[in-house]
């Protein structure tokens, strides 16, 4: 009978309190929600910043509390570490900062959004997508390449760019030796290094190989000293995006998945362009510090030896430019200046610079609720918007904006903006079909036998058209 | 219902299995997933309540390991199972196309796959290269170690510190050390040649870079588990063979290796099994370079399942791996035994 009356008691209560809460809930105006966005992003200079200009001053239009929950993975982890949350099915992320190339990977696993229609519908994103460089847009958002459906925008473009020591390369004595033994001039000013071609670069990389105890710049070295770095690195792309550069400098090309279903590998990827372009790569390791040699040397491994003092001119993403410049983390930040990264002078005269695009897209994933989506659009416009940009680009990073990048003002903020928007048009892009990474992996090994000196260009190239079209018919997109 | 859940309990409790896979079979068949999820979830709840039931107050032992059981088996024995179906499957875990039945073409694919025959080299000769030098090298420290001598239990601790450290700090650590601008060994040969040394260029150079950097992290092991037998000879025989005047070498064979046999042998098996699986130094120094020159068999798995998104390929090779250890531990086993008989 005790029981009875308890559960009674219990029964009444909770149902006057329902009827309480839900009176106060019906009675009391919209009220503001609580909303996070949860976003996977490689933790490096230009995420960080954006988290930083967003927890500074970013303010929803609707209302809401809007909160930026950014997840920031390493580099070397992110595309094992993104993929697994995607595919173990945890739904974990609202957005997600991804490399070009996984495009294909996961829309067709069904995770990124189409964005169409949301741009159809939106005026202000129509004006994003109209405002930003073209080249911007083919590689960060379409899927198929270079077709009409659009899934990403623009986080951070980036692009390779030469870094290089001013106190070396401007100092008198320097200048007048290098003079002496090439008949040439020594580049000092970011104009004067925006002319050399790869020939000059191999003659940096000659001039400036110097040994322990030997003159660098008036003083003696405490260790050895070396001309010239490029990425040539066996994880993830890290040769790939140099390799590839160079091959479509000297007029070779790499499997065009624009050009499927007819487009073959054999005979493109190994043409005699290709190969020429590739001995061209390898020809120029020998200038380079040893680790080359191991096969090792990655962007990060370059970035580290640049900062350590240890290279005279080196070709690497805008990303590291801003801890190069940083007393704090880099031994040479008060002697670094920048400039376009070198190309292959054509009969004419001219100089080409065809490169691998780099930079990330953001993507918005399929599961978010309306809410969530709205306020990532929002997120997206603000950021896309010029005065985010402009604050961005200010603070390191680099915007896709024509109308922020092509400003007089903009080559002012940082010293290597002069060498982006210059460079910005003149990128590609490689593969964005689902089956990239084990091209890329397969290309990665051969290109990494060849730089361990293993073999020839010739013979990397040829193993690599095979298992391409090997592997493309299968998949069906070579018929 | 409830005079056969008096007269025949443990029956019902039986009979509930095969009817929980049925009705989660035709759930996963004809629901949604987010439905027949929780379906199959009640149904296996209720299966596991009639045994909970049944072992009330009659088997209080099984009901006390009853949740460790079933822990394991949700963590360990069903993923594991699960894969194992997965392997006679198409499937890859970054489509959306549901599994369609494939039977046995992955394990054929896989066994005629010139590529995995060309990582087994490659690991078998690893695990020969590394086994072999961390028996060598830790028995020899156990040899030492059994001996007293002054800051023994002191240098004892900095021996066994390698095998503490996280995989990733060792193989962070000899990527530095092996480094030929700012590496300790390029610094020290450089002292004598003037030139940088490159360790890893070459596909030797690596390998013995890899073997070194396991050995040094697991020769410990190998010392402890010997030491272990070496301090367990009982002295009173060490004692009548100096008044027989043996032999050093003699009192070696005879006396201490049969004690340490066995333990020997168990290192042995530990790290044999361990350097199959030989993942995380490889893939942090070389990532399997030069070319695919150090490429271990659990590298490439890891290419195919994470990188490729081959899934029912990678979970076929993996049960193949699998397959191999057990054989391999079963023959040492085997052989052993027979030893300690005769």
């Amino acid at each position: 009978m005790k029981h009875g009356n308890t559960l009674r008691a219990a029964v009444c209560g909770s149902a006057a309190a329902a009827i309480l809460s839900a009176g106060l809930f019906t009675a009391a105006p919209v009220l503001a929600e609580d909303i996070v966005l949860r976003m996977a992003v490689p933790d490096w200079p230009p995420t960080r910043i954006m988290k930083d200009l967003f927890d500074k001053g970013y303010k929803a239009k609707s209302g809401n509390n809007v909160t930026l929950e950014p997840d920031f993975i390493p580099w070397p982890d992110y595309y094992t570490r993104l993929s697994g949350s995607l595919t173990s099915g945890e739904k974990r992320y609202n957005m997600a900062v991804s490399d070009s190339q996984w495009l294909g990977a996961f829309i067709e696993g069904g995770y990124y959004q189409k964005l169409n229609d949301a741009i159809e519908a939106d005026p202000e994103l129509q004006t994003i997508m109209d405002g930003l460089n073209p080249a911007l847009v083919d590689a960060y958002s379409t899927y198929p390449h270079k077709s009409k459906n659009y899934y990403g925008f623009p986080q951070m473009p980036d692009v390779l760019v030469a870094y290089y020591r001013s106190d070396i390369f401007c100092d008198a004595g320097e200048a007048a030796a290098f003079k002496a033994k090439y008949n040439a001039d020594l580049p000092c000013t970011p104009e004067e290094m925006n002319n050399a071609d790869w020939d000059m670069v191999q003659k940096f990389g000659e001039f400036f190989g110097r040994k322990k105890g030997e003159n660098l710049s008036g003083a003696a070295l405490d260790d050895d000293f070396y001309g010239i770095a490029y990425q040539a690195g066996k994880g993830y792309d890290f040769s790939t995006m140099q390799i590839a550069s160079m091959i479509w400098q000297h007029g070779g090309d790499i499997w065009d998945e624009t050009k499927a279903p007819t487009g073959k590998a054999e005979g493109v990827v190994n043409s005699p362009e290709a190969v020429k372009g590739f001995e061209h790569y390898l020809s120029l390791l020998q200038y380079m510090p040893p680790v080359v040699k191991t096969g090792t040397m990655d962007i990060f491994k370059q970035d580290e030896l640049f900062r350590e003092g240890k290279v005279a001119y080196m070709i690497n993403w805008i990303g590291f430019a801003e801890s190069s410049i940083d007393a704090k983390t880099s031994k040479v930040s008060d002697k670094v200046n920048f400039a376009m990264a070198a190309g292959l002078k054509k009969s004419d005269g001219s100089i080409d610079r065809t490169y691998n695009i780099g930079g990330q897209p953001f993507v918005l994933m399929t599961w978010n609720d309306e809410n969530t989506n709205t306020e990532a659009l929002e997120f997206v416009k603000w950021w896309l918007s010029p005065e985010t940009q402009v604050a961005f680009a200010k603070a390191g990073g680099q915007s896709g904006l024509k109308s922020v990048y092509g400003d007089a003002s903009y080559n002012t903020f940082r010293p290597w903006n002069h060498a982006f928007g210059a460079s910005i048009s003149n990128q590609q892009d490689i593969w964005h079909i689902p089956e990239f990474f084990e091209l890329l992996v397969q290309q990665q090994e051969e290109f990494d036998k060849a730089i361990t000196g293993q073999q020839d260009a010739k013979t990397a190239l040829d193993a690599i058209a095979k298992f391409q079209e090997e592997l493309l018919l299968e998949a069906g997109h070579i018929e | 219902m409830m005079k056969v859940w008096v007269v025949y309990p443990l029956r019902v409790a039986f009979a509930s299995v095969p009817a929980a896979l049925i009705v989660s079979a035709l759930a996963i068949t004809f629901l949604p997933p987010s439905v027949s999820f929780w379906v199959s979830g009640a149904v296996s709840a209720f299966s596991a309540f009639l045994f909970v039931a049944y072992a009330w107050g009659r088997h209080a032992g099984g009901l006390l390991v009853a949740p460790a059981i079933a822990l394991l088996f949700c963590m360990n024995i069903f993923p594991l199972l699960w894969s194992f179906g997965l392997s006679f499957f198409h499937y890859r875990a970054n489509r959306l196309a549901p599994p369609r039945f494939a039977g046995l073409h992955y394990y054929e694919k896989v066994l005629s796959d010139p590529v995995v025959w060309d990582r087994l080299q490659v690991t078998a000769k690893m695990v020969v290269l590394t086994v072999s030098l961390q028996m060598v090298i830790g028995f020899l420290l156990a040899m030492l170690f059994a001996k007293q001598f002054p800051l023994r239990r002191v240098l004892l601790i900095l021996v066994l510190t390698p095998m503490m450290l996280s995989f990733v700090a060792v193989g962070a650590f000899f990527r530095y050390y092996y480094e030929p601008t700012f590496g300790l060994v390029s610094q020290a040969v450089r002292v004598f040649t003037g030139e940088p040394y490159v360790l890893l260029q070459s596909a030797a150079g690596a390998t013995a870079g890899i073997v070194f950097a396991d050995a040094w992290m697991w020769s410990p092991f190998v010392m402890l588990l010997v030491l272990a037998g070496l301090v367990s000879v009982p002295k009173y025989l060490y004692e009548a063979a100096s008044i027989d005047r043996i032999s050093h070498w003699r009192r070696f064979w005879s006396i201490t290796f049969p004690y340490v046999r066995s333990l020997l042998m168990l290192a042995l098996l530990f790290r044999t099994i361990e350097a199959f699986k030989l993942f995380d130094v490889v893939f942090l120094l070389t990532e399997g370079g030069p070319g695919t020159s150090t490429e271990t068999i659990a590298v490439y798995v890891y290419r195919v399942s994470f990188q490729y998104f081959k899934t029912s390929e990678s979970a076929a090779l993996a049960y193949i791996l699998l397959f191999t250890v057990i054989v391999l531990t079963n023959l040492y086993l085997y052989f052993a035994n027979k030893r300690n008989r005769t």
